[in-house]
């Protein structure tokens, strides 16, 4: 299933998710992170895409997911955060 | 003494060129190849450039840019869709360890945003810095900023408007909702705002420029020494102009 949201984060920026999912809507098979956050160095934004790879739509496992490929890849965001992103994501499923 | 950065003048160039040459001028520095650099600039034909993280095709309406003679490109830098039109762009690169600018990111958009405060003082204008990116005078936006770090060494680039025309601005990007179209113009009209319309009347890049280095030479107490590109960045800029920023691979890529 492909699935689209908008959302504009707390005190940050606009984010934009597309998605694909699994037909149960489990996990996610395919994601792009799009929006004007800032986040540093840019080229992890990729490896995040392609980290979150079957990984399934539960509010946790996904936020400690996106907490984990923070810390390995040292991202810093700003204008975004691991719950916003977390948020944004499972946005595509409301 | 006064440390001496090299200031650069590089009016009239295209929206892959441009952002070439800020690429250029990271690798030059972080190489010791040339001082610590401000330059200032505009886009010739006029310009779209998107943040590193937008689709370019949700944000821009390509037919449009192609109708009205609009280029196009995707920043390194992250940051929203900018119309570069009637403005003068700087950039700034330092190395990351340099005294004056702050290890954290934020603070460092702070620091050099002060610096194109007390260049507007300069013409007169009382500004603000609005974290995380944007200088704000009378409450309305009159400049954003976009940084990024590579190599140990900092970019940071912004426009600094000096006419704006939202309607054209708008017939370039596309919205999320196209019913609030309307509203969202007439929201944006009363954000943003420019040099012209503060002052009430115009004034020419060379003065803009020349307001925007003394504001850089008192922020960070050095001297700009005018000077032009050196051959490796003339050859590394137009490297990166084909194989990056005026190529489809990278404009299109998100």
């Amino acid at each position: 299933m492909q699935y689209k949201s908008v959302y504009k984060v707390p005190n940050g920026k606009l984010l934009k998710i597309s998605l694909e999912s699994d037909e149960k809507n489990n996990y996610i098979e395919s994601i792009n992170i799009t929006g004007d956050f800032f986040a540093y160095p840019e080229e992890t934004i990729e490896v995040m895409e392609n980290e979150l790879k079957n990984i399934s739509l539960n509010r946790e496992r996904l936020l400690e997911k996106i907490n984990s490929i923070i810390k390995k890849y040292n991202i810093e965001f700003i204008g975004l955060s691991a719950e916003s992103l977390t948020e944004g994501i499972l946005m595509c499923l409301k | 003494m006064k440390e001496k950065w090299r200031l650069l003048k590089t009016e009239n160039n295209t929206a892959s060129t441009n952002m070439a040459i800020d690429r250029a001028v990271i690798v030059a520095n972080s190489k010791g190849m040339v001082s610590p650099t401000v330059r200032f600039y505009n886009w010739e034909p006029p310009a779209i450039s998107i943040g590193y993280f937008q689709s370019l095709e949700d944000e821009v309406d390509l037919d449009v840019c192609r109708q009205l003679g609009v280029d196009y490109v995707r920043r390194m830098t992250g940051g929203g869709a900018v119309f570069h039109d009637k403005e003068l762009t700087y950039s700034i690169v330092v190395p990351e360890s340099h005294s004056q600018i702050p290890k954290n990111i934020i603070e460092s958009y702070g620091r050099i945003c002060r610096a194109v405060m007390k260049g507007l003082k300069q013409l007169g204008i009382e500004s603000k810095y609005v974290p995380i990116n944007d200088i704000i005078t009378d409450g309305k936006k009159i400049s954003g900023n976009a940084q990024t770090r590579k190599t140990k060494t900092v970019l940071q680039h912004g426009t600094i408007l000096m006419d704006v025309d939202v309607d054209k601005m708008f017939s370039l990007l596309k919205v999320p909702n196209e019913k609030i179209k309307d509203k969202l113009i007439a929201d944006v009209k009363q954000r943003v705002t420019s040099i012209k319309h503060v002052l009430g009347e115009e004034i020419c890049f060379k003065d803009v420029a020349e307001a925007m280095k003394t504001g850089f030479e008192e922020e960070f107490n050095v001297e700009l020494i005018e000077d032009i590109l050196t051959e490796e960045e003339i050859e590394l800029s137009r490297k990166f102009e084909k194989e990056c920023f005026g190529a489809k691979d990278w404009n299109h890529k998100r």
